[in-house]
């Protein structure tokens, strides 16, 4: 076992929450080179510890906090990576946000914390440097995220930790339960609310002060580093992102593409998407930008609602998808409203793509019938009410209630227990739901939606070569705002003239793109072995059957032929069959072939 | 910059290219200026050149200044400062740093470079160990005679709670502007200077801000900087509806 050059320490904290312990668990340079961080090395570490059928909530399930090689470097990278095994969709999943988080864990000279275990007790982490302290947490115990964030920072008495809670969603087992960092920033779409509250884990902070990464080459490193900025600088690309953040593509998205969610789905068209997109905040609502770590593009938008019921509520937001779930989706017409909500789902730990889908299905199971308001202990939601909205999403995190517990199972298995013609707009793709692109509109978003590993998640790539190049950045784990969606298939020179100093490696560009298609094929394997295939990959029914009944792509809809183009295109990229699994020479060439014998006992147990 | 030695200002002349790069920031530093003292931009543009600015004379550094309310919390002038000073990105030995106000402001925590320097009149040991460069206004640690840790004595004279101890040797953290050049301010200039223009900026005067801000600690800035942009919330609390009593544990 080699100890690496450069980029990584080679070791990653492991953490057992069962006896309280802690220690080093160390990563081999060759590892690191196959599975480079982040989302791959969760892949990794599910792939060689993990069991067909695993299930989740075990004691020694894990939940891998993944940071990478240019994480705390001058090389732009400032995302942390969750990978864990999901109890909401029964398959590996990972979700990535932003802040300072990523450069603290590794100036406290880690590549990574790996949890697993049970704590009797509520526990919270104060990780400083190389001691880990288990602290009491009963008093933070059903807190909110910010109140719990708050006492953390009044207990290190250290206003500069980092830190990641959950809130009572996440306590009370809520299945589509979120990470807060830092107060605002999200990683939700892996789910790992649930399992912290399972695992009885109510946040981390993390301080590192005593190391800095280091650099097998300083001088070629920080000059590509620097080139890299300089394009994020002064690229024109981001022009927008810094003065809008994302909020301002709801707009963009709904005047020009057509894709912006309506109603659950029911359409693109929603004129009065002015009154609630980014031109009103900026009108009304944003006072300042927030940056993530050495990042100029600081798309965190922060304001504050000036009069009325919410008068003097802080808040962030509308990102595209919370303001497209939790704001068109839903028909809100009110701009403060809909960031009450937004702000209500962040303070509870609720994932707002999720909470939003859960809210658009009900609202339209009601008005079409399928349920009453005795099935959710006299609520009725209906389109544009947000204190109806405000009143379910509560009782979501508590559980309260049978509606609680009802809507606090997601949309897909609310469909099934409900029956009655409702799985015609249950919106979900592997169990989840869809974030604020409708692919009708936006059909390269399809790929992200039902190729991606997640499924129904919007940020794993649009196209083939996008999907590998996301599980390369989410192993890095860089912002795609400043890698690929900034330099397109280009990024593969950037990235590897930045990782070759850093890390002492001699890659050349194809060895991006073989260690892209091996995490992605990793988490394939993953997949497979939970039987999901080509017939998972799909859409929701909806967006076959259903035209699009107004907007800049009125009478759209996803074709079979779309499917099976997008279908082709991908598993061929890949080196899959026609069903979606990996082939043997596929796996043998990315350097996989521990794994057939298991690849085969799964496609004769499922049949594929 | 690799050799750590400190840039010679008149050879800054040559590099025109780099000054080219900055043309954006111009207007960001006239406003801030109008925004200081009062005195009419463009006549504080002619008289006192400005860095990054094409066709102004480089000068001396004497003061920094931060428009606060434009810092986005990036810490890039972080990572400059300790890639200056110490070839390494380490903003744990950085002499600037970003300090967060219940996480809705971000408040740059500098030195003000006090004309009468309490934290040089604190310092024990004969000769001090702080002194301070007439030409710059930079201070200057004397690493070989500081005591470190066990003195302090500097960090509790500054008037702006602005000194931290070096995690590693324990002395103090205290800024010598580069020599003239700080890394931070190239940094934040061009890296915030969109859209609402760059947080830290030089120039050879005071106009005032030196005996204004020094008397502020972070937390006071902090607050100061909330009640200004979020007002009417000073404590940015959020808004959550009131809990249930009959909600059950899980």
């Amino acid at each position: 076992m080699t100890a690496p050059k450069g980029g990584n320490f080679g070791k990653v904290l492991e953490i057992d929450l069962s006896k309280q312990t802690y220690k080093t668990r160390p990563v081999s340079e060759e590892i690191l080179q196959k599975y480079i961080g982040g989302r791959g090395l969760g892949a990794y570490y599910a792939l060689t510890e993990y069991k067909a059928g695993k299930n989740p909530l075990d004691e020694d399930a894990f939940v891998f906090i993944g940071v990478g090689p240019m994480s705390g470097t001058m090389a732009l990278s400032h995302r942390t990576c969750f990978v864990n095994k999901n109890p909401y969709t029964g398959n590996i999943n990972h979700s990535e946000c932003g802040a300072h988080l990523a450069s603290e864990i590794k100036f406290a000279g880690w590549d990574g914390i790996y949890i697993k275990g049970r704590a009797r007790k509520p526990v919270w982490l104060a990780i400083v440097n190389d001691k880990v302290e288990f602290k009491d947490a009963s008093k933070m115990w059903g807190k909110t995220t910010e109140t719990a964030h708050e006492m953390m920072i009044k207990e290190m008495k250290d206003p500069e930790i980092r830190t990641v809670v959950i809130g009572p969603a996440g306590e009370n087992g809520v299945l589509y339960a979120c990470l807060v960092v830092e107060r605002f920033r999200a990683a939700a779409r892996s789910d790992t609310g649930s399992v912290f509250g399972d695992k009885k884990l109510k946040g981390i902070a993390v301080r590192g002060t005593k190391y800095a990464v280091p650099v097998a080459d300083n001088a070629k490193f920080l000059a590509a580093a620097r080139v890299n900025k300089e394009n994020n600088m002064r690229g024109e690309a981001w022009e927008g992102i810094k003065k809008w953040g994302t909020g301002g593509l709801m707009e963009l998205k709904h005047f020009l593409h057509g894709s912006l969610i309506t109603k659950n789905f029911q359409t693109t068209w929603y004129p009065d998407v002015v009154k609630i997109g980014g031109e009103e905040a900026m009108r009304t609502f944003w006072k300042r930008h927030a940056a993530c770590t050495n990042c100029p593009t600081h798309c965190l938008k922060l304001g504050v609602i000036r009069s009325g019921k919410y008068a003097g509520l802080v808040a962030e937001g509308p990102e595209y998808e919370s303001g497209g779930l939790l704001g068109t989706n839903l028909g809100m017409t009110k701009f403060d409203e809909m960031i009450a909500l937004i702000e209500a789902c962040d303070a509870y730990g609720l994932d707002n793509i999720s909470t939003g889908g859960v809210l658009g299905f009900l609202t339209e199971a009601m008005e079409k019938g399928a349920i009453k308001p005795a099935d959710l202990d006299g609520l009725k939601p209906k389109w544009d009410d947000g204190d109806t909205y405000m009143e379910m999403i509560r009782r979501i995190a508590y559980k309260e209630g049978k509606a609680g517990k009802f809507m606090a199972q997601g949309v897909a298995r609310m469909s099934k227990q409900i029956g009655k013609g409702t799985e015609a707009y249950a919106c979900t793709v592997k169990g989840r739901e869809l974030a604020a692109h409708d692919p009708r509109g936006d059909k390269i978003r399809a790929y992200s939606y039902t190729m991606g590993t997640n499924g129904g998640d919007h940020h794993e790539g649009q196209g083939p070569q996008a999907l590998g190049m996301t599980a390369m950045a989410d192993s890095l784990v860089i912002c795609s705002f400043t890698n690929f969606l900034l330099y397109g298939a280009g990024a593969d020179k950037i990235t590897t003239d930045m990782l070759n100093p850093l890390c002492g490696w001699d890659w050349k560009t194809e060895d991006y793109w073989t260690a892209c298609k091996r995490i992605f094929t990793a988490e394939r394997i993953l997949l497979v072995r939970e039987g999901v295939s080509s017939k998972d990959d799909r859409l929701p029914i909806r967006m076959y059957r259903e035209k699009l009944p107004a907007g800049p792509r009125k009478d759209v809809v996803f074709t079979d032929a779309d499917q099976k183009d997008m279908e082709a295109k991908t598993y061929g990229f890949f080196g899959w069959d026609a069903k979606g699994i990996p082939t043997e020479a596929t796996l043998k060439a990315y350097g996989l072939d521990p794994f057939i014998d298991e690849l085969n006992a799964a496609k004769k147990k499922y049949n594929l | 910059m690799e050799d750590k030695k400190l840039p010679d200002v008149l050879k800054k002349e040559t590099s025109r290219r780099d000054f080219l790069r900055g043309t954006a920031t111009a207007a960001g530093s006239a406003i801030a200026i109008s925004a200081i003292g009062g005195i009419a931009p463009k006549k504080a543009e002619a008289q006192y050149s400005v860095q990054g600015v094409p066709g102004t004379k480089p000068y001396a550094q004497k003061y920094r200044f931060a428009e606060r309310q434009n810092c986005t919390g990036c810490r890039s002038c972080e990572f400059a400062c300790s890639l200056f000073h110490y070839g390494t990105a380490r903003p744990a030995l950085a002499r600037i740093y970003i300090a967060k106000y219940k996480d809705i402001v971000d408040v740059p925590v500098m030195c003000w470079h006090c004309d009468d320097a309490p934290c040089i009149k604190a310092c024990p040991t004969t000769p001090n160990s702080l002194t301070k460069d007439p030409k710059t206004n930079g201070i200057i640690l004397n690493e070989k005679t500081c005591l470190g840790a066990k003195c302090m004595k500097c960090q509790e004279a500054c008037p702006a709670k602005y000194i931290r101890g070096n995690p590693d040797t324990g002395q103090p953290l205290i800024c010598d502007l580069c020599g003239g050049d700080p890394q931070c301010v190239k940094a934040c200039m061009e890296q915030a200077g969109n859209p609402q223009g760059p947080c830290l900026q030089g120039r050879p005067l005071g106009i005032g801000v030196n005996m204004a801000f020094r008397e502020v600690t972070p937390e006071q800035a902090g607050k100061d900087l909330a009640n200004l942009l979020f007002y009417p919330n000073v404590e940015g609390k959020r808004v959550v509806p009131a809990k249930s009593k009959t909600r059950k544990g899980r």
